[in-house]
């Protein structure tokens, strides 16, 4: 159980913000927190059914919700793309 | 006795040169304060500054612009002007003393370089008056600030600021320490008067002037007039340097620090005076954008100046358009959302009406940075005005130490320029900004930024402890500038809906 900073930007958003994550935490996890703190803030409620999904900046396909922070290797002040799917 | 005419001696009293016999021509030009480019002495004494002054004349000219600026305030002194400014100006006044009274007075100790260790007597010539102009320019802007103390206490920033650890104000000491304050005589010379003062801060004042004027601030105007016409003149040393430099085959030792220099102070330029002239200008004062001023004076009038002078446009002068229609959008968001973190009192600016001016000016405004100051909106209207402030602090550039942002709403694009180095990941806005810090990483990578600090431990993680660490009491936390009545625009649907 380690605490780690990551620079996330939330679909929407003017731009990243730093959240602390655990890294045991899974992507669902990691989306939950980033969203709880920005969406109805700077960024509009998104659609209920809407599925939201993780990527680190720059890479091409998205991790998979059941990653975590840990098994895909986060460096402190990562940075990721959340974004809805589709 | 009849005296000479200035063109008469000129030439001759300024040829100080010598040849030392004492020491040896390094220990009296030691490299890190004067780097000659390798450009024989011979070559630097043919630096010929295009406005020449005595320095008999030049206190004369100083003394009549002090006694009319000091008139103008005198004559005004009893006026209620402060007191019924409205708050748009009275933030533009407030952010622009506190972050250029210090920058200015700190500016004379790079002329003071300048003036000791350049290699071109006329150069020193003319680092001496701009060295004087600085130490001018810090005292005017100081003591017309302070006029406003016994109104307002933010404007106690305009002498405390530069002594404070708050993010803003580490942002711009970065960059003028970067471009003015470590760098050797010649290479701060081409960059401060290239990339600052030709660039922007001349034109810049004239613009400003002329918008203080028309808001009724006649004090400030004239102050600002009286600074200008020095910028004008010291702004020129920059000039012959780059002649000289590609004349001699230092093209491109040139062009990279003007590219660095400019693009330093453009994200400074396009966060603080954008800000000013697209946000805090009264509407009913405001007539040309950013872009409009970038456009016609920057991306105009500067490009072709440094192609005259021999140089190319810089490598990234395509990318400077797009970031002159999105960068300061963000940052507006953000200085407004955090601004608690602000020592002045910052305003939206998002009115209905003021939407339809930004996107006249900006078209997508509204698809784009207007979609987060709808939720913002939405949250002041209901009252949750504690949603209106982010739990998470923004991450900031490595270098320009400003937010990493890129497009907001329904065009959404995210930006992050990276560089991974010993086990650091650094962040940066722009790619221009991240190929300033791979030019000399050595120079920049120990700089932390704010919010670096906050997770490595220089800054505690008690509720107060990072407005102390960046020098602010509770009283000098900011809060919305018009106590959120500008929402009173909203609440007519039918004005809300056009």
């Amino acid at each position: 159980m380690v605490d780690i900073p990551v620079a996330c930007n939330i679909q929407g958003d003017y731009g990243f913000k730093v959240i602390v994550v655990d890294d045991e935490d899974t992507m669902t996890e990691v989306i939950r927190k980033a969203t709880e703190q920005i969406v109805g803030v700077l960024v509009k409620q998104f659609p209920p059914d809407a599925k939201l999904i993780a990527k680190i900046h720059g890479a091409d396909t998205p991790l998979p919700n059941t990653a975590t922070v840990k098994g895909e290797n986060f460096r402190q002040m990562e940075a990721i793309d959340i974004y809805q799917e589709g | 006795m009849a005296m000479l005419k200035m063109e008469e001696w000129y030439d001759l009293a300024r040829e100080t040169n010598w040849t030392p016999s004492y020491v040896t021509e390094d220990e009296l030009f030691p490299l890190p304060m004067s780097n000659n480019f390798d450009i024989p002495v011979s070559t630097w004494e043919s630096f010929d500054e295009p406005y020449k002054v005595s320095y008999r004349d030049y206190v004369k000219s100083q003394r009549d612009k002090d006694v009319g600026a000091y008139s103008v305030k005198a004559a005004l002194a009893r006026s209620d002007f402060f007191k019924k400014a409205s708050p748009h100006w009275k933030a533009l006044l407030a952010l622009h003393f506190s972050a250029v009274c210090w920058a200015e007075f700190h500016s004379a100790s790079a002329f003071g370089r300048m003036t000791r260790f350049s290699r071109s007597p006329g150069m020193r010539n003319m680092a001496t008056f701009g060295t004087l102009d600085e130490i001018r320019h810090g005292q005017i802007q100081i003591y017309f600030a302070y006029e406003f103390l016994k109104h307002d206490g933010v404007f106690d920033w305009c002498h405390k600021s530069s002594k404070t650890e708050n993010w803003i104000i580490i942002s711009l000491r970065h960059a003028l320490d970067d471009i003015a304050h470590t760098r050797d005589a010649t290479s701060a010379a081409i960059m401060l008067n290239m990339g600052l003062e030709q660039s922007f801060t001349n034109l810049q004042f004239v613009a400003l002037s002329a918008d203080a004027a028309k808001c009724g601030d006649h004090s400030f105007a004239t102050m600002l007039q009286s600074i200008q016409t020095d910028e004008a003149r010291h702004a020129q040393i920059g000039e012959p340097m780059v002649r000289i430099m590609c004349e001699n085959g230092k093209k491109a030792e040139a062009q990279q620090l003007v590219e660095i220099a400019f693009w330093r102070m453009w994200k400074q330029f396009s966060a603080l005076s954008g800000i000013g002239m697209d946000y805090y200008t009264p509407l009913e004062h405001r007539e040309n954008s950013l872009k409009d001023f970038m456009d016609e004076w920057v991306i105009g009038q500067f490009g072709r100046t440094i192609e005259a002078l021999g140089l190319d446009l810089p490598w990234y002068w395509d990318y400077l358009q797009y970031d002159i229609s999105t960068f300061h959008h963000a940052q507006q968001i953000g200085v407004y959302v955090y601004r608690a973190t602000q020592w002045w009192r910052p305003i939206a600016c998002v009115s209905p009406a003021e939407r339809e001016w930004l996107e006249s000016k900006y078209p997508g405004w509204n698809e784009t940075y207007g979609k987060c100051w709808d939720v913002v909106i939405e949250n002041i209207r209901n009252g949750d005005f504690e949603k209106t402030v982010p739990a998470p602090p923004p991450l900031i550039c490595n270098m320009c130490g400003l937010e990493v942002s890129g497009i907001a709403g329904d065009h959404w694009k995210s930006v992050d320029h990276q560089v991974e180095l010993d086990n650091r990941l650094y962040h940066f806005c722009s790619p221009v900004c991240k190929w300033i810090f791979e030019i000399e990483p050595s120079r920049y990578k120990g700089h932390a930024s704010i919010i670096d600090r906050c997770f490595d431990g220089t800054i505690g993680t008690g509720p107060d402890d990072f407005y102390e660490y960046m020098g602010h009491s509770f009283a000098e936390r900011g809060v919305d500038g018009y106590d959120y009545e500008w929402i009173d625009g909203y609440d007519t649907p039918q004005r809300a809906a056009e």
